[in-house]
């Protein structure tokens, strides 16, 4: 990184490929299979844009963390913005069991939820489910459905945010 | 890979960039602060009564107190414009000087002769005014801070834009305390405290949204 602050083309190209291996594997564990690429990719949109708040006399790893734990927020809070924005069957689909044994660590963080939230967003946002599956399933009326993904997701991102990061 | 092309596309971008220094961007702010005092008093805001007022313990009180916390700020907001900070701990001391600093003026109060009613202490429509100036004179360290924000990568956007707002209405009172003619600490308090805590609202509410990144 100090290399590709200073304008090193070939290295930063390296860096940015280990990277994205690497945030392949954090978003795949904290995020649906879904949006866990879009979350990648904006990490490293950030990573490019603040480059210039590295500091190379620091260790990098916290660094790179920090940022994206950041974007991991935000991707929990536009997950509840929209509730209701079901994710397409042809992304869910083909690794669903990916999908749905993969994030393990949103799976552990959902443990914290009341059980009513926890189990609308599994259904909805890694299984996949439309609104009105995920209701006939659990009993809830469809917008209280909405309105448990969006407060349960809401809730996610703050425990996100006031915990330190384990990893 | 599927990132390929973005990648390829960071990496063509790439140009050398300056390095952020929280050492340097204090040095710039602190010069924001002192040509803003500067100005303040070469345009005659000082309180014509000044020399008088530098004998009284609640001036200093007043002074001292309002640089340790906009110091206290300003530093806890530049630290944590930087991913892996939090300005959480910073926040807390803030809290803290707070506390602390009206504890120093109940002390001076209660030392002092018990003359006026309540209202009258308080002097509503001086106090508004009190407010406006301290607002308008916190609006450099808000703007110079905000831009600060924006350039850095706070993490915890909402946690450092109540830095910037607490730092920036501290300042903005710290400039004010030259101009404002009153040396009662039950007025200061609540008035200053009134205008701080606008500023403070302000800033947390309109800078998240700025930051963004």
């Amino acid at each position: 990184m100090a290399a590709a602050q200073a304008g090193n083309g070939g290295a930063y190209r390296r860096l940015l490929a280990e990277l994205d291996a690497w945030l392949a594997r954090y978003y795949a564990r904290r995020l649906p299979s879904a949006v866990a690429d879009d979350a990648a990719q904006e990490a490293l949109i950030a990573i490019h844009a603040k480059r210039h708040t590295y500091d190379p006399a620091r260790p990098f790893k916290p660094w790179l963390v920090a940022i994206a734990r950041y974007k991991w927020i935000d991707r929990l809070r536009a997950m509840a913005r929209q509730p209701e924005t079901e994710l397409p069957d042809t992304l869910a689909a083909p690794d669903h069991e990916q999908g749905v044994v993969g994030a393990i660590v949103l799976a552990e963080l959902l443990a914290s939820l009341k059980p009513a939230q926890r189990e609308v967003i599994r259904l909805v946002k890694i299984e996949g489910l439309s609104i009105a599956e995920a209701a006939e399933r659990t009993g809830q009326s469809e917008s209280l459905v909405k309105v448990n993904i969006h407060r349960g997701l809401a809730k996610l991102g703050r425990i996100v945010q006031e915990r330190g990061d384990a990893e | 890979m599927p990132n390929e092309p973005l990648i390829d596309a960071l990496a063509a971008d790439l140009a050398p960039v300056r390095r952020r220094r929280v050492g340097r961007e204090l040095l710039v702010l602190a010069g924001i602060g002192v040509a803003e005092l500067a100005l303040v008093l070469l345009l005659g805001g000082a309180r014509p009564d000044i020399g008088v007022a530098m004998l009284l313990p609640s001036f200093w009180w007043k002074l001292l107190g309002l640089a340790a916390l906009s110091a206290i700020g300003v530093i806890t907001a530049v630290c944590s414009f930087e991913p892996a900070a939090s300005p959480r701990r910073g926040l807390r001391l803030l809290a803290l000087a707070v506390g602390l600093v009206l504890a120093i003026g109940w002390a001076i109060d209660s030392g002092g002769p018990v003359t006026m009613p309540l209202a009258e202490r308080l002097m509503w429509h001086h106090g508004l005014d009190c407010v406006f100036r301290m607002a308008v004179l916190s609006i450099p360290a808000i703007v110079a801070l905000g831009v600060l924000m924006r350039h850095g990568a706070p993490t915890d956007r909402r946690a450092s834009a109540l830095a910037v707002g607490a730092a920036s209405a501290a300042w903005g009172a710290f400039v004010f305390a030259f101009n404002c003619p009153s040396d009662d600490p039950l007025y200061i308090a609540f008035w200053y405290c009134l205008g701080c805590a606008i500023v403070t609202l302000v800033g947390r509410l309109v800078l998240p949204t700025i930051a963004r990144w």
